[in-house]
């Protein structure tokens, strides 16, 4: 079953149906298990972009309205950043179930440079699928955090067409690129 | 070919959408004081890469308009002495001007690919041109090439900052760059206020008070300051290479201070609400 609250927007113009419809056909496409229900709760009064998982089995998806919206068009829901943030964080569920993953840290013990390195793993995958990906934008947040390096442009191309990857490959990939940053040297 | 052209009529392909003011004012969860950034922004902060995006994409579009604007004040007024006409040279410096604000579109697209950011991919507020329509040349002058320009002089020199600690050559040399083509327009706003108006400080107070409206406009719900962590920090050394003095540069670093304030206020009132 899948749940999306709350059922009326009065600060965005979003549409319950619209956030519904597109959260059944992603979690179709990306091959989420149907056994487990997912609920996405959206904070429609917060114009910021943050967005995580809050559980994985019932899947809880938390955004800010921001997150769903359409950067042209104030208050106006963009479907492709929806479908985006829905599919990455359905992933990163599955990731997190699945035995031969490994076992994933709470949410709050990730560092930034780790967490960024498994959504670029995620998003390659979306990509791959038919979904709007950014590859450029998410090389220059990767550069951001583990350097504007060779080291790190290989670590990042390899976590992006990667299919299957453990948490510790993950890991050990971020902390090779992250140790190449000519700071890290000194 | 007419004189004052509207912001409206900004000739634009479908990539871009042009945000209305109205619709940043009335949107019910700004409270009237939206600033979702309140600190300076750092490679390291979770958005910090996205809001550096976000903000070069509003340099490049300010770009546009830049440039749109010394063209229009290159035709808009006859070379001559009289109040609505300006010397030929200052017709020149426009000239040169756009020159630079075209090279900086340039360089504004070349980031974006290197950021990955698309051409229009966030909405366009038209505000930075609608300084450049005042009917008077020298109130246009003090509102885009001081005010307007000083604000991308401190943009650029916090941007650059972002590229440093990153570590990102590409963005810390295009800023760096752009940033000396700022200076050089802020310190011909100052050469010509000084010039046009040496006789005649009636009119050189309302140009400055103009600029002051115009700073005021911008200061973005405090997001502009004089402290360190001010998400866009007041460049006190550019800006005094470019003509401001001492006593100038603490008016703008106190008109940003009581934003900040007033936004800090509201948003608490919001809050306890």
């Amino acid at each position: 079953m899948i749940t999306v609250t709350p059922e009326e927007f009065t600060m965005v113009e979003f549409d319950h149906g619209t956030i519904l419809a597109l959260v059944t056909e992603v979690a179709e496409t990306v091959g989420h298990d149907a056994s487990v229900d997912i609920t996405v709760e959206i904070d429609q009064d917060i114009p910021l972009i943050g967005n995580e998982l809050r559980g994985i089995d019932p899947v809880e998806i938390f955004v800010e309205g921001g997150a769903f919206e359409d950067p042209k068009r104030i208050r106006q829901f963009q479907p492709e950043a929806a479908r985006t943030i829905v599919g990455r964080l359905l992933l990163m569920a599955a990731d997190r179930r699945s035995e031969d993953f490994g076992e994933v840290p709470p949410n709050e013990e990730i560092s930034l440079l780790v967490a960024t390195a498994w959504n670029t793993y995620v998003v390659g995958r979306l990509d791959r699928l038919g979904f709007r990906s950014q590859r450029q934008r998410r090389l220059y947040n990767f550069r951001n955090r583990h350097g504007f390096t060779d080291t790190g442009d290989a670590a990042f191309d390899r976590l992006w067409t990667a299919e299957s990857l453990t948490w510790a490959e993950i890991v050990s990939l971020s902390d090779d690129a992250a140790a190449a940053r000519p700071e890290a040297a000194v | 070919m007419r004189n004052l052209f509207p912001p409206e009529d900004l000739a634009r392909d479908d990539r871009f959408v042009r945000v209305p003011a109205e619709a940043r004012i009335e949107d019910p969860r700004s409270n009237g004081a939206s600033n979702p950034r309140s600190a300076r922004l750092k490679p390291s902060q979770r958005g910090g890469p996205d809001g550096a995006r976000s903000m070069m994409h509003g340099i490049f579009v300010g770009e546009i308009q830049a440039l749109e604007g010394a063209g229009r004040t290159c035709w808009d007024f006859e070379a001559g002495s009289d109040e609505y006409q300006v010397p030929f040279e200052l017709k020149l410096d426009m000239a040169r001007q756009c020159w630079d604000e075209s090279r900086h579109v340039e360089i504004s697209i070349k980031l974006s690919e290197h950021m990955g950011t698309e051409i229009g991919e966030f909405g366009e507020s038209a505000f930075l041109y609608r300084a450049a329509c005042n009917p008077d040349p020298i109130l246009r002058l003090t509102g885009v090439n001081r005010a307007l320009e000083g604000l991308a002089i401190d943009v650029f020199n916090s941007m650059r900052e972002f590229g440093k600690i990153a570590g990102d050559p590409v963005l810390t040399f295009c800023e760096d760059w752009m940033l000396a083509d700022e200076v050089t327009h802020v310190k011909m706003g100052s050469d010509w206020l000084r010039k046009i108006t040496a006789n005649d400080p009636e009119r050189r107070t309302r140009a400055l008070e103009f600029q002051r409206v115009v700073d005021k406009l911008f200061s973005f719900n405090g997001l502009r300051g004089d402290d360190e962590d001010s998400p866009v920090r007041l460049a006190r050394r550019f800006r005094e290479l470019a003509g401001f003095d001492d006593e100038e540069i603490d008016a703008i670093a106190a008109d940003a201070l009581e934003a900040k304030n007033e936004t800090a206020s509201v948003e608490s009132v919001g809050a306890s609400a």
